[in-house]
């Protein structure tokens, strides 16, 4: 067997040992129980993978600037445990081991949208098993994203299951995956795309935490030309068996003829970020994102 | 009006669109082949783009998306946009 062969297939036994070592404490010890392995497996990480580390800085180091090189690796390590709690809530909800209340903010005002709109979400929080709270609005949520991006999302919402409300669109199809992404505007449903990483799309260069980053402007592009608003979707763990979802901002964009349709993005998408950056002011460790967004606005 | 020519309408009204709607400013509607490519390499329109196409077929025309979904191979070119539209204001 080739090196890489073997390295990939030792790497994914102790993915796959690992999960099943959560899911058997969580079951014997509760939610509790499966945090408390959380901290020595964070620390190994913060002490022995350096590129786990190197990715989480960006965001640290734009977030508490004030933090010196030891500060960063502290912050780093809350981040990978927080983290890690987001992902044991999500094996929990899927294997219907735990329930979570959720309070959400801004729901009576997205009840009463009338047609479909987008739902605009971020790498704050657990957006996944936030897809749950969403069933009360009673509409199909249909996410923009590549099938194979995130299998673990897949299974979190329960995306292949038939009688699932939660659909996927890839933007690989034709045309970018605009008519189907269309089609379900029209028929009312909640179109969900990723608001603060390009992911290779196109996007625009607006400040975030201080520094200029790229966003993506295609939520507002479509918005703007279907006539529907965009609902900025944000959560954050708030206890043990407790989430908080965030629905009360609601942008409408709406293009002006005549005027660079890209530089009237870029204020829809500034609005976004300044959105975004206020509530990681509240929530600076539900941010979970581990990549260098500032270098793609460069 | 027989067919080639309500077609050839079609073709030249969709060519004025596109250059509105999208704010084309390389090109004006006289200089847009009909089999002209629209996306990738001929007028190199993106998805976004496409996005205003769609909602151009709707307001203009009275296109549902829906039937644009199984007929997604009439985004090619002006021609085939044009057939498209052809067809269904006749069915209508």
């Amino acid at each position: 067997m080739p090196d890489a062969e073997r390295k990939t297939e030792t790497k994914k036994r102790g993915n796959r040992l690992g999960i099943w070592f959560f899911k058997t404490t969580m079951r014997l010890a509760g939610l509790r129980g499966a945090y408390a392995l959380l901290y020595p497996v964070c620390f190994w990480y913060a002490c022995f993978d350096r590129a786990a580390v190197r990715s989480a800085l960006p965001y640290v180091s734009r977030r508490f600037p004030e933090l010196g090189s030891v500060g960063r690796w502290w912050t780093a390590f809350k981040l990978f445990v927080s983290q890690g709690k987001n992902l044991i809530d999500r094996h929990a909800l899927v294997a219907g081991a735990v329930s979570f209340d959720t309070e959400i903010i801004g729901y009576d005002q997205v009840a009463t949208l009338d047609g479909g709109f987008i739902l605009l979400t971020s790498h704050v929080g657990n957006w996944q098993t936030v897809m749950h709270s969403l069933e009360r609005l009673d509409k199909t949520v249909h996410l923009l994203m590549r099938p194979e991006a995130n299998p673990a999302l897949r299974k979190a919402v329960q995306v292949d299951a038939e009688e699932s409300r939660v659909k996927i669109i890839s933007p690989d199809q034709e045309l970018g995956g605009v008519l189907p992404v269309m089609q379900a505007l029209e028929q009312g449903d909640i179109v969900s795309i990723m608001g603060d990483r390009t992911y290779g799309a196109d996007g625009v260069g607006i400040r975030f935490l201080g520094d200029k980053a790229r966003f993506p402007y295609s939520a507002f592009h479509i918005a703007a030309s279907a006539r529907c608003p965009v609902v900025v979707l944000l959560s954050s763990k708030t206890g043990t068996n407790s989430y908080s979802v965030d629905m009360a901002e609601v942008i409408r964009p709406k293009l002006a003829r005549g005027s660079d349709r890209k530089m009237q993005l870029r204020g829809w998408v500034q609005q976004y970020a300044d959105i975004l950056g206020n509530y990681l002011l509240a929530h600076p460790l539900q941010y979970f994102i581990f990549h260098d967004i500032w270098a793609d606005g460069e | 009006m027989d067919k080639e020519a309500k077609l050839a309408e079609i073709r030249e009204k969709l060519k004025v669109l596109l250059v509105d709607q999208l704010s084309l400013e390389d090109i004006t509607p006289d200089e847009i082949e009909d089999d002209a490519e629209l996306f990738g390499e001929g007028l190199g329109l993106d998805s976004l783009d496409a996005v205003e196409i769609v909602v151009m077929l709707q307001r203009n025309f009275g296109m549902e998306v829906k039937d644009m979904e199984k007929s997604r191979e009439v985004f090619r070119t002006i021609a085939t946009l044009a057939d498209y539209v052809y067809e269904k204001t006749e069915e209508a």
